[in-house]
């Protein structure tokens, strides 16, 4: 029966099953390939393997800026519901310390995911992490840490939320601490989950450089306390304080008054990140003289004795008045700095060529880049002897009319009082790669030699005068002789010298003889006093001072006599300073009659480095043996044991890391 | 007539071979499919039982008396109509349909059993002596017998089962000899409707069409006006329909269109299910190697995109030699169907045929991208019970059917 309607059913069977047949053929094999990669793009993703960031130590290693891998916490709230939505509130208002409506208030809504926490240390969260809840997850990250907080932020800077360098030397050499990203293929399942990582081809992230500051970590917290302290004494806008090595360039310290904490940078606004220390120029006023007489000097046009006549504080120059804060009348060229004559500067400088002037101020680095490692320098303002008016070369020489960035200024103060060498001022000592192998040693850069050594003999001899008796003796520092000059210049705003605001500064250095440490601080528009030598003057004695009596075996002269105090300090210091006040200044806890000091006792090594604990050994002639590096834990002969011959004093020492920091 | 007692002439065993060849060929993908994936890692042991439970009720179905499925068809219909107003009332929703029934913790679909009983019914009404498909009240009485199950399923609603209910009772009334123009009356009013959704003016242009045929036949002014209006009518029914569906088949209806205007969403099934059987290629990518599959891209792999892991695994070869399978056993109900002297078995075999061919089409449709994606199992390879052991017991019927073929003259 039916045969013809069997016939149109087997038909329509076939027709349909040929489609189908056409359509496999059609996708399996003539598009088999192209679905096939389709398919392989959709599940392989390429992952950025995220670099780590070097790690920046200041020059005794110490650990400024590392890395620390946190998780961020996020609650789906469209997949959540009521009673998770209470617990992870109870939670994180425990972990930040906001209360559990805080929370709550921000979790009203619906189709949004919100962020619970962000960049946790993971030590902090693993119970957190353990959660499993509608809705909740988290993702592991990585953050830049600070462990000092407001510690040298200017001269670290900071990292963005995309890890890129913001500000100082985390932007500067961005690329040398970025390290290479790598990449590695996953294959991921539809929801994203990772499924295998094809080892073959990753490509392994190469870690950043590690950076070796020339910063010295104690001398740069002195220097912030004191320009905080300067800063509320003197009640000024912000102070600018710079410590450098005159030597070889090498910044010691950097800061600015108004320092701010890279870990939450964006809590601060860009002027309080301005790293003004080279960002910003001034008009450096009187200190500015000891750049011009040291040019006369070099050139040989004056002579320290010659004097000259500065018109009892009033002079008349082209229609111009140049006056004196003190009157004087005749002044010997070393005095016309001592008591810093506007006159006697501007009268002195007409001696000399305006282009052999223009000459060496720019060999003093003048109106050009120091090109130090920190980004945003600018290159201040020197105006080429054809511009100048008929006022010009003597206004510069007391200062005005030339307008400096601080670096620059303590640049060439350096090599005003090193022996006339301008060193290109560093901030970098040495770059190793992850594995400590070192990719670049930094060597003093030297510029150019700007004046012989004995012109830069003299003028040390001179501007230890200024601090000795003239306008910077609030400068004068303990045990030390310190040289330096002082500067008021009144502030240039809007094209207009302020009657009432002023640049106060003063750039020192000690020894004189032999200087090892050049400070500049520059006080903007203090309320309370007004010159360079009332002003910064004295916080430059304060850092100094603090300095000094951190290192004195480093700056006291003429090292004499080995003196083991208390037992367990050993001490060189010059006869003369040889007194308990003195010492007790240094806090040496000197009891005993300092002549029966003893050198035959075993001093206490605890504590000290590796190589001090060798070198004291070594002085009192007792045989040691080392075990470990780092510092020193534990010593084998009690301290105050008297020693005699062929005692053996075996000392442990152990590396001491960072308290509570995990390095990843 | 010489009857041949020996079980080779009881038992068709090229019948039976693809049987279990096609779910061979569902375990291994059910296993491969749920081989990574937590949620169903249970999935194919529980088929390893279905199959097994499965070839039972084949051979009991086989086994029975063959005048029992005249027997039980009104009873057995009449019975699962009432499971599906309880399903209506009071199943459990999965996926958006409310298509489930649960007793105790074993659940099952009444509409599966339905496909059953509306087969058997709908075929005893037309086999009885006195009908006249070309009747008016006849057609009327066997749409009432078709449609109320799948008004019922509409309720739930589950458009993939409307599907498979409406070509079933179509492919029985064309069997049992229905004229072009009884065809033209069942079949106006749903083109009318299908026209009504792609606008305006398709749905115009179809009504005048149904006018110039009824002026063709020259049926009389009221038949022919009646009809027209039951059109009209359907044309605005569908808009109703349409709104009624579940949001999901909507949007997948809609996707069908152009799938990949939205490749995140709706569509998304559909062109990971062509990627994953495209990038299969000739040979496939081997056993439990499939990444689509591995991966889980495919959402529920096991029931409704078997076919997408085959494709993808096994390749070209695989896709075809499943096809064959299938065209096998068709060809062989087909060939039943058509040499069967008894008007009722004849009719209930090509409706079961019709079941079958159905399901395979629309489910292989969908993996490859001809079809909208409306979830319908792909029979005896799917995951899932009930509608394993309703596939099987139909095949029991043909079976059956084929060891008492020449007791009918």
């Amino acid at each position: 029966m039916n045969n013809f309607r069997a016939f149109l059913v087997l038909l329509g069977v076939l027709v349909l099953f040929s489609i189908i047949v056409a359509k496999l053929v059609n996708i399996q094999l003539i598009r088999g390939d192209e679905l096939k990669y389709f398919a392989e793009r959709q599940q392989m993703k390429i992952e950025k393997i995220q670099a780590e960031r070097g790690l920046i130590y200041d020059r005794n290693n110490v650990l400024l800026a590392y890395n620390r891998n946190d998780a961020t916490f996020y609650l789906d709230l469209s997949k959540t519901n009521k009673q998770t939505k209470e617990e992870l509130a109870e939670k994180f208002s425990k972990l930040t310390n906001k209360t559990p409506q805080f929370f709550l208030t921000k979790m009203k809504g619906e189709n949004k995911t919100i962020t619970l926490a962000q960049h946790i240390p993971l030590a902090d969260v693993r119970d957190l992490m353990k959660l499993k809840l509608p809705g909740y997850y988290y993702r592991k990250g990585i953050s830049r840490d600070y462990y000092y907080n407001n510690f040298a932020s200017h001269i670290l800077g900071y990292v963005n939320t995309q890890y890129k360098g913001v500000n100082g030397v985390e932007n500067y050499f961005d690329r040398e601490l970025a390290g290479i990203n790598g990449q590695r293929l996953v294959v991921k399942d539809a929801t994203g989950k990772i499924i295998t990582v094809k080892e073959d081809m990753t490509k392994n992230a190469v870690q950043g450089n590690n950076l070796f500051l020339t910063i010295n970590k104690s001398y740069q917290i002195i220097l912030e306390e004191e320009i905080i302290n300067g800063l509320k004494k003197y009640q000024g806008k912000y102070v600018i304080g710079i410590i450098m090595n005159p030597n070889n360039g090498e910044i010691l310290a950097l800061a600015n008054s108004s320092g701010y904490d890279p870990n939450i940078y964006w809590k601060y606004t860009d002027t309080e990140r301005k790293n003004r220390a080279v960002t910003d120029i001034y008009e450096p006023g009187s200190t500015f003289k000891s750049i011009t007489i040291a040019t006369l000097l070099d050139q040989n046009l004056v002579k320290e004795n010659d004097i000259v006549f500065t018109e009892n504080g009033r002079y008349k120059f082209n229609n111009t008045y140049v006056t004196d804060t003190h009157k004087h009348g005749w002044l010997t060229v070393s005095e016309v700095i001592k008591y810093s004559s506007n006159i006697g500067i501007a009268k002195l400088v007409q001696k000399i060529d305006n282009e052999i002037y223009y000459k060496y101020l720019r060999g003093f680095g003048f109106g050009n880049y120091t090109s130090v490692s920190l980004p945003g320098e600018v290159k201040g303002k020197l105006k080429k002897p054809d511009q100048w008016s008929k006022i010009s070369k003597e206004f510069m020489s007391f200062g005005y009319e030339i307008a400096v960035t601080p670096i620059q200024l303590i640049s060439a103060y350096s090599a005003l009082v090193n022996g006339g060498k301008l060193f290109k001022p560093q901030i970098i000592k040495k770059i190793t790669d992850a594995s400590g192998n070192i990719v670049y040693n930094s060597n003093p850069d030297l510029v150019r030699t700007v004046i012989s050594k004995n012109t830069s003999m003299r003028i040390r001899k001179i501007l230890s005068t200024v601090v000795e008796d003239g306008t910077g003796t609030k400068a004068k520092i303990k045990f030390i002789n310190a040289g330096g000059k002082t500067g008021t210049s009144q502030r240039l705003i809007n094209g207009k010298y302020s009657k009432n605001q002023y640049n106060s500064s003063f750039i020192g250095f000690f020894p004189v003889d032999n200087p090892q440490i050049i400070c500049l601080v520059l006080v903007n528009s203090p309320k309370v006093g007004k010159y360079g030598g009332q002003v910064a003057a004295p916080i430059f004695k304060r850092i100094s001072e603090r300095i000094i009596k951190g290192n004195y075996n480093k700056f006291l002269e003429k090292k004499e006599i080995l003196i083991p105090v208390d037992d367990t300090k050993i001490v060189y210091v010059k006869k003369d300073f040889q007194t308990k006040g003195n010492l007790k200044y240094l806090d040496l806890d000197f009891t005993g009659n300092i002549s029966k000091a003893r050198m035959n006792v075993m001093p206490n090594l605890i504590n000290r480095t590796l190589s001090e604990a060798i070198s004291i050994l070594t002085k009192i002639g007792l045989k040691f043996k080392v075990s470990g590096t780092g510092k020193i834990v534990k010593q084998s002969i009690t301290p105050g044991t008297k020693l005699r011959a062929g005692l053996l004093c075996n000392i442990n020492a152990k590396e001491t890391s960072l308290k509570g920091v995990t390095i990843y | 007539m010489q009857i041949n007692y020996k079980f080779k002439d009881k038992f068709d065993f090229w019948f039976f071979v693809p049987i279990i060849l096609l779910l061979s060929i569902g375990l291994i993908a059910i296993y491969s499919a749920t081989f990574n994936n937590p949620i169903a890692e249970n999935n194919f042991i529980r088929q390893l039982i279905w199959v097994g439970s499965g070839i039972i009720v084949f051979f009991v179905v086989y086994s029975i008396p063959t005048n029992t499925f005249k027997n039980i068809a009104w009873p057995a219909y009449i019975f699962t109509i009432l499971l599906l107003i309880i399903v209506v009332v009071m199943g459990k929703r999965v996926s958006g349909a409310k298509s489930w029934l649960y007793v105790g913790s074993l659940g099952f679909q009444p509409s599966e059993l339905a496909k059953i009983s509306t087969i058997l019914a709908l075929s005893s009404f037309l086999s009885k002596k006195e009908i006249d498909i070309e009747s008016f009240k006849d057609i009327l009485l066997a749409l009432a017998i078709g449609f109320t199950p799948i008004v019922l399923i509409l309720l739930e609603p589950d458009m993939g089962t409307v599907l498979v209910f409406i070509t079933i009772f179509l492919t029985i009334i064309f069997w049992k000899g229905i004229s072009l123009f009884g065809l033209f009356i069942v079949l106006s009013p749903g083109v009318v409707a299908i026209s009504s959704m792609f606008g305006t003016l398709p749905f115009i242009a179809t009504l005048v069409i149904v006018a110039v045929i009824l002026i063709f036949f020259k049926k009389g002014l009221i038949f022919s006006g009646s009809l027209f209006a039951i059109n009209l009518a359907a044309g605005f029914f569908t808009d109703y329909v349409f709104r009624a569906l579940s949001s999901h088949q909507q949007i997948r209806i809609k996707s069908f269109l152009n799938p990949m205007s939205d490749p995140l969403g709706s569509g998304y099934n559909s062109i990971q299910a062509k990627v994953a059987i495209g990038s299969g290629g000739l040979f496939g990518k081997g056993f439990l190697n499939g990444n689509q599959t591995q991966l889980n891209f495919i959402p529920e792999q096991w029931t409704d995109f078997i076919y997408c892991v085959i494709g993808e695994e096994f390749g070209f070869i695989g896709t075809v030699i499943t096809l064959i399978l299938f065209l096998w056993i068709f060809l062989k109900i087909l060939k039943i169907a058509s040499t069967t002297k008894n008007e009722f078995l004849s009719l209930t075999i090509i409706g079961i045929l019709s079941l079958f061919f159905i399901h395979f089409m629309i489910n292989i449709g969908m993996a490859i991208g001809i079809m909208p994606v409306i979830g319908i199992t792909l029979p005896l390879v799917s995951y899932g019970g009930s509608s394993l052991l309703v596939n099987m017991a139909l095949l029991g019927i043909v079976a059956n059917v084929y060891r008492t073929r020449k007791n009918y003259t």
